[in-house]
């Protein structure tokens, strides 16, 4: 395979990183050369275990998920049936968990504990980048900050869907979906507690604003706690589980968020940069990528030798 | 046969009805709980004592001694409020009875003056709401004493006071009637009687939630130049949209409603009596007294926290912002759903026509064959 110029210079960035040696920088060559151009070939003919072979979120990011989707469906389900008390519906979901007196006492308990979910994300997001830092291994593509390449794969991606492109866009450990979702959860975790503070306590908020701002901002957060929930819940419902659930060939569930890793078909497939690394930082894939190449004739050996007669014809 | 049969019948019948008569008048007959000393219940104990009125409108002037005579004013002789009648039959009433009459013949026993509303009509007249008995024209629509007073027929906090208690007043007071009436007179005082957050805006909005009346005041308001507060058309609803509003919907008592900061606190009793337009410098609602009156509830609010909108509504010509606010938020939410259901659309065929199908995976999601002709090698 001939990789992009971007993929190139983000496999170049990831071996100095890890500083390979020369023997292995060879190997790593050798397989990408040996890969066949065609990435969705390849994704089609690689063997993935469902549960996942490569490594993603660690523990901490797992946890933080579970305590997340843990209390935001449980708040969701005490929190609406506060706001559309008057509803049909309402009224069973208040009654079993004791009235809309315990109901609320539910709803603040589990958002504090939520909110605890939201530090101890925010301390993991801000500790690991500063320790790449400093280890001089940071790369801001790995991350899930948005980025111009996100535009233009999305575009692409889009196209790909409608069938006018033949390949998905080369993304990211972290593609623009995944930035898209991450930033509306963010926000929205935030509008949630900014406007649920702002009910518990508007004394605080209104001392802390200019008096002009005080009654607008308090009317807006009596408007954006239930609108932002019921938008969440929808996102989630249609958007988030479609992703992980509900998509042909994600069905019935990634097991990600259990495992903490990917099935490398997935990764060729929405993470082909991260795929890239993986292939640097983990030596046994090199070997299992190569054994498939092999196995199922797929080896393009004449690919390494076109890169490099290529690269000495550039060097000319 | 069939003729004495007929007899036979009649005697039966005769003999029940005689004896349902005997049964009623000594059984069914209603206690007088009151003493009827003027003998007013000679006309007014018959159901059908009813005149229809010069407007057409069909008065009763029943009276049921025995609800009457669980009513708080039980003990007051009918002359004491009724004191324009002076002979019987008596001749038609014009104003009837008006709360700020001294007329009780029972004594105020801290004063030793004759016992009246009058100090508290005194109030209401001078409030916003204050009326004579009998107004026309816009007055007509302020609440009058028993607009708010319903006299209630039964208050469970005057049900017989403990036989434990009764058995020891009765040593020194002898009747035990007598205890237990005033027992519960005073008691009932001392209980606590204010009305529910939910009851006190049910009364309120029971006028203030009347779009014809409302609409009747502001358009008078308007064509003599008089000034109107912003928030009197929705004083109603805009509380019901309050944080305040929802809570009281909810239940909770301890939630401002619209007495909690429309009366004075420290003489709240008399002060819900002479509610006065949030202009006049004695209202609790007045800008000059909002701090004090928020701090009742909100210990630390400051002059900030009373810029807060107690009534606040989503109407464009009430408040802009929100009304805009509202807007963007609806047409947000629907267009990012629309937005993502579509990218999902879009997705699913593209994957459909990759050939991944919607399967329990075991090693791979591809199923079928592409459509992009890039297939598995098997």
């Amino acid at each position: 395979m001939k990789l992009s110029e971007h993929a190139r210079n983000v496999i170049e960035t990831s071996m100095k990183h890890n500083r390979v040696s020369d023997s292995d920088r060879d190997e790593i060559e050798r397989v990408i050369a040996n890969m066949p151009d065609d990435r969705v070939f390849l994704q089609k003919n690689v063997v993935s275990d469902p549960l996942g072979d490569l490594p993603r979120y660690s523990i901490h990011i797992r946890i933080q998920h579970m305590l997340t989707f843990s209390t935001f469906l449980a708040l969701a389900f005490t929190g609406l049936p506060i706001h559309f008390i008057e509803a049909l519906w309402a009224e069973p979901f208040n009654m079993v968990l004791g009235g809309v007196e315990v109901t609320r006492i539910i709803h603040r308990t589990l958002a504090v504990v939520m909110i605890a979910s939201m530090v101890y994300h925010l301390l993991t997001i801000t500790i690991k980048p500063l320790l790449e830092i400093k280890n001089r291994c940071f790369d801001i593509r790995r991350t899930i900050i948005p980025l111009f390449k996100d535009i233009r794969d999305f575009k692409e991606d889009m196209l790909y869907s409608a069938n006018k492109r033949a390949q998905r866009p080369e993304m990211d450990k972290y593609m623009y979906k995944q930035k898209i979702h991450y930033f509306a959860a963010g926000f929205g975790n935030m509008v949630m507690v900014v406007s649920g503070s702002s009910f518990l306590f508007p004394e605080f908020w209104a001392s802390i604003l200019p008096i002009s701002m005080v009654s607008n901002f308090q009317e807006l957060m009596r408007l954006s706690h239930p609108h932002e929930a019921l938008l969440a819940l929808l996102v989630i419902a249609f958007w988030h589980w479609y992703n992980v659930h509900l998509a042909p060939g994600r069905f019935p569930m990634q097991w990600t968020f259990l495992t903490g890793k990917i099935t490398r078909e997935h990764q060729i497939e929405e993470h082909f940069l991260e795929y890239l690394r993986n292939l640097v930082e983990i030596p046994e894939e090199r070997q299992h990528l190569q054994d498939i190449l092999d196995s199922r004739g797929l080896s393009e050996d004449d690919g390494l030798i076109d890169k490099q007669e290529s690269e000495s014809e550039d060097m000319t | 046969m069939i003729a004495n049969k007929g007899r036979y019948r009649g005697k039966y019948v005769l003999a029940i009805n005689l004896m349902l008569v005997l049964f009623s008048t000594f059984f069914l007959t209603p206690a007088i709980a009151f003493e009827d000393d003027e003998g007013c219940l000679i006309c007014h104990k018959y159901p059908m004592m009813a005149r229809v009125t010069d407007d057409g409108v069909l008065r009763s002037y029943y009276v049921m001694p025995h609800i009457f005579g669980r009513t708080v004013h039980r003990n007051v002789p009918c002359r004491d409020c009724h004191s324009y009648i002076k002979e019987l039959p008596h001749k038609p009433v014009t104003e009837g009875v008006t709360c700020n009459a001294e007329c009780h013949s029972i004594k105020n026993p801290a004063t030793g003056k004759q016992f009246s509303h009058k100090l508290i009509y005194d109030s209401y007249i001078k409030s916003t709401h204050g009326r004579k008995k009998v107004a026309e024209g816009l007055d007509a629509d302020k609440p009058y004493c028993i607009s708010c007073h319903t006299n209630p027929l039964y208050n469970p906090d005057e049900d017989k006071p403990p036989k434990h208690i009764v058995d020891r007043c009765v040593i020194c007071h002898e009747k035990r009637d007598f205890v237990e009436r005033w027992y519960s007179h005073t008691s009932r005082r001392i209980r606590e009687v204010k009305r529910s957050s939910k009851e006190v805006f049910e009364l309120c909005s029971s006028c203030h939630e009347n779009k014809e009346m409302l609409d009747r005041h502001v358009k008078q308001a308007k064509e003599e130049g008089r000034e109107l507060g912003k928030k009197f058309p929705i004083a109603a609803e805009s509380y019901k949209e309050s944080f305040h509003g929802k809570l009281t919907r909810l239940g909770f008592n301890k939630t401002a409603s619209c007495l909690d900061c429309h009366a004075r606190q420290k003489d709240y009793f008399r002060s819900v009596h002479e509610i006065r337009p949030s202009r006049d410098p004695d209202s609790p609602t007045h800008k000059n007294n909002k701090v004090e009156t928020c701090q009742r509830c909100h210990v630390h609010a400051d002059e900030n926290y009373v810029a807060l909108d107690p009534h606040p509504s989503s109407k464009r010509e009430d408040n802009l912002f929100k009304y805009y606010a509202e807007m963007i938020y609806n047409i947000v939410g629907v267009a990012v759903i629309a937005m993502l259901v579509g990218m999902s659309l879009l997705e699913t065929i593209g994957r459909r026509r990759d050939g991944i199908a919607w399967r329990l995976s075991h090693g791979s999601t591809w199923r079928r064959k592409s459509r992009r002709g890039r297939d598995r090698v098997e």
